[in-house]
């Protein structure tokens, strides 16, 4: 039964001879190919539907099992992380020996044993190599599922989750595959703290007896053993594992491709490098026709250093320490390609431009025969470079079997790479890397990278971490050391023209030229104010006359609109009564104010304060460079609805020594209104009189 | 449970006889100083060239930090026959495989390649040496690409700045105070006759070790090793004198932010001998038996019994002039830093009070042997050990002769360097923390 068949493989590399006298400016040429042999695994099958497959290698004193439970993918929904739990609870003890004498006899052989939900692996010098057999047997067959060990478990994995909040690594591969596959699909479901506290032990056992069993499963075995007395071995430790009564799921669809291509932004303040994605659901199966071109197609777009994506985004622009693309083959037709890379914040637009560039290009240009060339040695170097490891043997044996394959898939595996042409790279390019319908997913710092980004074009949509679509985010920046509220409002009245200047303001007049959207007039505005709280505003149309009028005296005041006039009523009073004099910020108290967060306003950082007065609270921003107030923004509620009322400010000129804004656009809701002012006076033409 | 104890017996009576798996290898120096090892091994058609350089990031001036690392960049960038951005398309489209890295003490370059192309390995690292191109279009891309490689090892990863600061309060006057990677505004500050400079005084022959391994024929191989490398020039010989730490004598108590975390963790740390001094494999020991597995004291206590911790650790940072010993742990639940360090020390005391039992001390023997037979598996791991214990141990035959030293610890050696290690007073208290937004 023991098998050792080796094939001799043809490696298509260069062959010449060297040459005999070195001359160093001259790339030295490669000797003669060497010869190298596939060896073939010996295998063997149990009752209970077992695989076994071994590779025997003498070179050190060592043996490694890798057992492997092919179930088929399957989403776990509510109690998602019910399998990885198992995992970690497997392996901790058996129904004969206690958790603690189970670890601590792995720990004194000086071996390794480690379980997962979908197989083990275990590693040991050859001597210990019968024992560990047993000990990985016993644990997978009878394993113990304490409730104990079940709590501590869950515990561990909830801080797991949390512990990776603010990666954005974590965070990006989390979002990646649930936008790709959706959320739903095996391979894009994700664990949250929420889906943990739904399992119970009940859940981890059922698990357990459905999906941890022998019939799908294989046990590669690698190392200084002998054929013969490990087959001996492994009957009598995993005869007695019982298969299941047959699992029938079918694996889902994954999501369909975007409509358009467009960037999926996932906001991490905390992030010092944005992390891209350029992603599109692809289905490939390694025994596809297409398999051997899309292997190389991908090695010249993103498989190396000598890339397109690395020598354009690395090497070219320095946006990167790398970047590099891979396209997954699956068995049930959900993988995806992607071209991945970290940038710093500031050339994040850039890096996804070139890098839909660069995929561009291998669709659009036939690669050269030297890139081409270069591809496949590079594989056949690989190819013979991890035949040093006596895993691989196993390795292929295994893919052959999983995926189907047929039996000589690694002896024509150079062959067929040796074969692909530039049309060919060129073709499948086109058929599985999507510029057209590509999901760009970013996770970075929002305040720093979406301005640039919105300058692609590209459309953005915004998720957060959970991969829920939500609005646009406010972005915020860190707040400078020895920056308040009070630093920002004082440093504005300096920047007005200071608190002595503005004290002397007793009176403001504004005439200004009124623009309502949709509106087919052009008013003029004429707005006058007088210490401490008198308001007046005249609206004028040429030729309709006024149009609206609004005055307060102090004591009372009305509203007038089309010549029908209407008191202010006592709450409108109380609230113009509380305003002294013509500029808050010289009276807001430190306890009404306080900074919030810097955010961007207009592609302008500012200090965002909240001002809180009784019930009311409101916004003001105050540009970072210039100090001066840009935005005030408040929200009110209206029949059960809450309406955002936002006055942006700009155009400050110098009156009197004071900065007088002179541009104000007002946003209520759908509406916009803007004031732009011709004439601004102060403490001229103007007397009590004209607030009656 | 019977069944098992008979087990272990049974074990603990056979002697712990190893198969011969020695490294055969072949030493000597070129005539301009450079050192050279050969390691034939012909079952795979596979060869690993390499050159190890005696110079890391301690070796740099203080006010230009980050160099050492930053050359292991530039020294790809091309040669006087090796054009700008070919380095690594000759590489890969050969069939190879390469990279490099460059630790406080030295810098390492490498290729794997089918062994047709061992000419191709030599001619590379000869080129590197004897003329590299340092010119400013490389120093500008380079710099660029380092700065992204810290963003993306260093700030833009969980608990990324960890070791920075441990380092920072355990050294004080010798270079270890500092990272490797290093200040980016001191590699903006460099000027490209520093670089050239700096190329200049470490990249010569008599600084470096040559290692060749795998699928080659010995006697070939030194004719091409002589022919590519025995032209270039012997280099100035350098002189180190770093200055010695004073003794860390009262308790250090630190604090550092991390924006990427939600999850504090507190560490310990304490100065301990070089590499090459036999108290440091003592304290490898003991890492191990603190937290190198389920069974690990650590571990168990923390972690699996008590609940108190997320994860526990210990591990000895070996370094050429001192080491650093480090423990650390991320608590779990309510349990406070406080309580996480009380819990850790008072296992630290039970060493130092007793001796670990024998059993304890068999296992840690067990865990080293196969740690020992686990690090030759690969031609490329070799290549790399055998330059290691060359440059920074001066013993090329530790590859093989090192598990003797680990076998001969005792148990009292075990307490006694712990005893003289490990002492509170003696040690940086870190209190790792999440960096709240907008602070």
């Amino acid at each position: 039964m023991k098998t050792k068949i080796t094939t001799l493989i043809a490696l298509f590399l260069l062959s010449l001879s060297a040459t005999a006298q070195i001359d160093r400016s001259v790339q030295p040429k490669p000797g003669p190919a060497p010869k190298i042999t596939l060896e073939v695994p010996g295998e063997f099958e149990l009752k209970n539907g077992l695989k076994v497959l071994v590779v025997e290698n003498h070179k050190l004193p060592r043996v490694s099992y890798t057992l492997r439970i092919d179930n088929k993918p399957h989403a776990e929904g509510k109690t998602a992380g019910v399998s990885s739990i198992l995992g970690a609870m497997l392996g901790n003890g058996t129904l004969n020996i206690s958790k603690d004498d189970f670890n601590e006899e792995i720990d004194f052989l000086g071996a390794r044993l480690s379980f997962n939900a979908q197989g083990a692996s275990a590693s040991a010098l050859s001597k210990y190599s019968e024992r560990i057999m047993e000990l990985m047997a016993d644990a997978a067959i009878n394993p113990l599922l304490t409730e104990e060990e079940f709590e501590k478990e869950k515990a561990k994995a909830i801080e797991g989750i949390k512990s990776n909040t603010k990666s954005v690594d974590a965070i990006a591969s989390r979002v990646g595959g649930a936008l790709s596959f959706g959320k739903n699909h095996p391979y894009g479901e994700f664990v949250t703290e929420e889906t943990l506290n739904n399992i119970t032990i009940d859940n981890i056992r059922a698990y357990y007896q459905k999906y941890f069993n022998p019939n799908h499963a294989y046990l590669v075995i690698v190392g200084d053993i002998d054929f013969d007395t490990v087959k001996k071995q492994v009957k009598k430790y995993f005869k007695k594992w019982e298969e299941d009564a047959g699992i029938i799921t079918t694996v889902p669809k994954p999501l369909d491709n975007v409509q358009y291509t467009q960037i999926s932004f996932i906001d991490m303040p905390n992030a010092v490098q944005s992390n891209i994605s350029v992603t599109n659901n692809v289905s490939l199966k390694m025994d596809d026709p297409d398999y051997h071109a899309v292997l190389i197609a991908n090695k010249i777009l993103g498989g190396g250093f000598d890339s397109y994506l690395n020598m354009n985004l690395r090497e070219e622009h320095g946006y990167t320490y790398g970047a590099r693309s891979s396209v997954g083959t699956d068995r049930y037709g959900a993988s995806r390609f992607t071209a991945g890379t970290s940038v710093r914040n500031a050339v994040t637009d850039s890096a996804v431009v070139e890098s839909l560039k660069e995929i561009k290009r291998i669709k659009t240009t036939p690669v050269t025969a030297e890139a081409l060339r270069n591809a496949k040695a590079k594989y056949v170097g690989d190819f013979v470079l991890a035949l040093e490891s006596p895993s691989t043997v196993a390795r292929y044996a295994l893919n052959i079997k999983v995926n189907n394959l047929p039996k000589d898939f690694y002896k024509t595996y150079l062959e067929k790479i040796n074969a692909v042409t530039i049309d060919d790279v060129q073709r499948v390019a086109n058929k599985y890397f999507s510029t057209d319908n590509a999901r760009v997913i970013v996770v970075g710092k929002g305040s720093e990278v979406i301005p640039n980004l919105e300058k692609t074009g590209l459309t953005i949509k915004y998720f957060d971490t959970y991969a829920n679509p939500v609005d646009k985010p406010v972005f915020s920046k860190p707040i400078p050391a020895g920056v308040t509220a009070q630093t920002v409002i004082s440093d504005y009245i300096t920047a007005i023209g200071g608190k002595d200047n503005l004290e002397k303001v007793n009176t403001l007049l504004v005439e200004a030229d009124m623009t309502i959207q949709g509106a087919p007039f052009a008013p003029k505005a004429i707005i006058k104010r007088m210490t401490p709280n008198k308001f007046s505003m005249e609206v004028n149309v040429e030729g309709m006359g006024t149009l609206m009028k609004q005055k307060f005296n102090g004591t009372t005041g009305y509203q007038e609109q089309q010549g029908q006039r209407k008191p202010l009523s006592d709450k409108e009073i109380a609230e113009k009564k509380a305003e002294i004099g013509l500029f808050e910020e010289l009276h807001l108290k430190p306890s009404e104010v306080t900074l919030e967060s810097i955010v961007t306003v207009e592609d302008k950082d500012a200090y965002k304060v909240k001002v809180t007065k009784g019930d009311d609270t409101s916004f003001k921003y105050y540009d970072v460079e210039s100090k001066l107030l840009i935005r005030n923004e408040s929200t009110k509620e209206m029949q059960g609805q809450s309406l955002t009322s936002t006055e942006d400010i700009s155009d400050y000129k110098v009156v009197n020594g004071v900065m007088i804004p002179h541009q104000q656009q007002i946003t209520n809701g759908p509406q916009i209104i803007i004031l732009k002012a011709n004439t601004v006076k102060i403490n001229e033409e103007i007397s009590a009189d004209d607030f009656n | 449970m019977k069944k098992n104890v008979f087990s272990l017996a049974a074990l603990l009576l056979a002697s712990i006889s190893m198969h011969a798996q020695e490294v055969k290898f072949e030493e000597y120096d070129l005539d301009n100083g450079m050192h050279v090892i050969l390691h034939q091994d012909n079952s795979a058609p596979v060869v690993t060239t390499s050159v190890m350089y005696h110079v890391g990031a301690k070796d740099e001036h203080p006010e230009r930090t980050g160099m050492a690392h930053f050359f292991e960049h530039l020294l790809f960038e091309g040669t006087q026959n090796i054009p700008r951005g070919e380095w690594f398309t000759i590489v890969s489209s050969n069939g190879g495989s390469n990279n490099a890295n460059t630790t406080d003490d030295r810098t390492y370059y490498y290729e794997v390649f089918p062994s047709n192309n061992l000419e191709l390995g030599l001619w590379m690292e000869s080129e590197r040496l004897l003329h590299p191109i340092i010119n400013q279009i490389g120093v500008d891309t380079q710099n660029e690409v380092v700065k992204e490689e810290k963003r993306l090892r260093v700030d833009n990863q969980p608990y990324g700045k960890f070791i920075e600061n441990v380092k920072l309060h355990m050294f004080k006057k010798h270079p270890y105070k500092g990272t490797t990677i290093g200040k980016m505004e001191h590699l903006d500050a460099a000027s490209l006759e520093e670089f050239q400079a700096f190329n200049k005084k470490f990249y010569v022959p008599n600084n470096a070790v040559l290692v060749v391994a795998g699928d080659i024929d010995v006697a070939e191989t030194k004719k091409m090793i002589e022919d590519y490398f025995g032209p270039i020039p012997r280099g100035e010989d350098i002189v180190r004198n770093f200055p010695k730490e004073d003794p860390i004598t009262e308790t250090i108590k630190a604090k550092a932010y991390d924006s990427n975390i939600q999850i504090p963790a507190i560490m310990t740390a304490y100065r301990t001998p070089a590499m090459t001094e036999r108290d440091a494999y003592v304290l490898d020991m003991i890492s191990s038996y603190l937290s190198d597995g389920k069974s690990s004291v650590l571990y168990k206590k923390l972690v699996d019994d008590k609940k108190m911790a997320l994860q526990v650790g210990a591990f000895n940072l070996s370094q050429e002039d001192y080491g650093t010993y480090i423990l650390f742990g991320l608590p779990l639940g309510d349990t406070t830093l406080e309580t996480l360090l009380a819990e850790i020390d008072e296992e630290v005391v039970k060493i130092q009070n007793e001796l670990i039992t024998e059993k304890d001390h068999q296992k840690l023997l067990n865990k080293f042997e196969n740690n020992f037979v686990n690090a030759n598996s690969s031609v490329s791991g070799i290549a790399n050990s055998l330059a290691r214990y060359y440059m920074l141990y001066g013993d090329v035959n530790l590859i093989n002769t090192e598990i003797e030293i680990y076998k001969s610890i005792t148990r009292e050696e075990i307490q006694a360097a712990a005893k003289k290690y490990l002492k509170p007073n003696q040690r940086l208290i870190l209190e790792y923390l999440p960096q709240k937004d907008d602070e």
